[in-house]
């Protein structure tokens, strides 16, 4: 997988980067990142995790059930030490990039 | 609801790569649960509608680039499969329909275009029986079903007998096995008592039909008029209205070009935009 990242495979792994999740939790915390503007379908969410699980981003965890849902057993995924330093690398790239519009006055917040 | 959104979602995984339905389908069916838990919670019909569109977005755009991963080679062929399932999909488990006459009113009024689940009261084949869990029709459901006098046309009404039932009519009273029934969902709008539409002596439902009425009470061409349904005409279960605009019979029941211009003209002050999403019950 290569940057820059799609925006689906990036909010997946800002969703887990400090917990393991499932799928739905996935899901939920991509939409609270993006106030609610990415609302990832479940063949978006499965076809970005079956790409990042075979490009080694991600990997699968334990099966267990969720304690805040009442049913069975969940598959949880966790990032991999390759899949922070990819997403680290994309956040300095998008950084960069809003400093630039910051310095081209395109964005609040710049040097007057 | 959650069930039967639930159930769709399920026969619509086929369409995905077998590969990739055997890895991931389960998930995506509990994701597509969970969520739609959600939406329905929060009783948001906007929300709703957009959960919906959503739901058939990803769905067309992932199954679509899944098998185009799949299949690098044959690139044709896998598009000619992608379309026949699409097609089989979108004439198998749902269908669209559109209310062309006020015999419902005061539940689905004319204009109101419904998607209708022909997957509930399916009979269900040798194989079917494995994948869809099949519900038989029970007193009060709205069905769709072919209009047994011409299977052309499609009507939607409520089950008032099963087969067994003794029906019978006395002053626009419905008597079921020998008791009043209670209809909140009729509307009356005529105050005289016609026997010839408000009075029937009781009759037997016989084996596998059923005796239906439209909610309109006095202005509804059902069973009184025209006999039993047999149970192999009905198609299936009114799912949810996606587009309701006011306009007359004729025009709904053959399309022509004054109509389209109509819609042009006035879609957005004639679209009865709180019908959106209304779920006949």
């Amino acid at each position: 997988m290569h940057t820059p990242l799609t925006p689906p495979v990036f909010h997946i792994l800002l969703a887990l980067a400090d917990e393991e999740r499932h799928g739905y939790g996935i899901m939920q915390d991509v939409a609270w990142q993006t106030n609610d503007a990415l609302q990832l379908g479940p063949g978006t969410l499965y076809g970005c995790l079956k790409r990042m699980l075979a490009a080694g981003l991600v990997e699968e965890s334990a099966e267990r059930p969720d304690p805040k849902m009442d049913d069975g057993r969940r598959r949880y995924y966790r990032m991999t030490t390759l899949g922070r330093r990819v997403v680290r690398a994309e956040a300095e790239r998008l950084a960069g990039a809003v400093t630039a519009a910051r310095a081209r006055r395109l964005l609040a917040g710049g040097k007057a | 609801m959650v069930e039967r959104f639930s159930r769709i979602y399920r026969a619509l995984l086929y369409t995905y790569p077998r590969q990739f339905r055997l890895e991931f389908g389960g998930e995506m069916e509990q994701l597509f649960r969970d969520r739609c838990k959600d939406v329905a919670r929060t009783n948001d019909r906007m929300m709703m509608l957009n959960f919906i569109v959503n739901s058939v977005l990803d769905w067309i755009k992932t199954s679509v680039r899944e098998r185009a991963v799949a299949a690098p080679r044959g690139f044709v062929n896998e598009w000619i499969v992608t379309i026949l399932l699409y097609l089989f999909a979108s004439t198998t488990l749902v269908q669209a329909y559109v209310i062309p006459t006020g015999s419902m009113e005061s539940n689905l009024k004319v204009g109101d275009h419904m998607l209708v689940d022909r997957t509930t009261y399916a009979k269900p084949g040798p194989l079917g029986r494995y994948v869809m869990p099949y519900e038989d029709v029970k007193h009060g459901d709205i069905v769709a079903f072919l209009y047994p006098k011409d299977t052309h046309q499609t009507f939607v009404k409520r089950v008032i007998g099963l087969p067994g039932d003794r029906i019978g009519m006395v002053d626009k009273q419905v008597i079921r096995n020998g008791s009043a029934l209670i209809e909140p969902y009729t509307q009356h709008i005529d105050p005289e008592i016609d026997p010839s539409r408000d009075d029937f002596p009781e009759l037997t439902v016989p084996q596998d039909k059923l005796f239906v009425l439209g909610d309109n009470r006095d202005n509804s061409l059902d069973s009184r008029y025209w006999g039993f349904v047999p149970r192999e005409n009905v198609v299936g279960k009114p799912l949810f209205v996606y587009w309701s605009y006011d306009a007359p019979t004729s025009d709904l029941e053959h399309w022509n070009v004054a109509h389209l211009v109509d819609v042009m003209e006035h879609f957005f002050t004639k679209t009865r935009w709180d019908r959106t999403f209304l779920v006949p019950r």
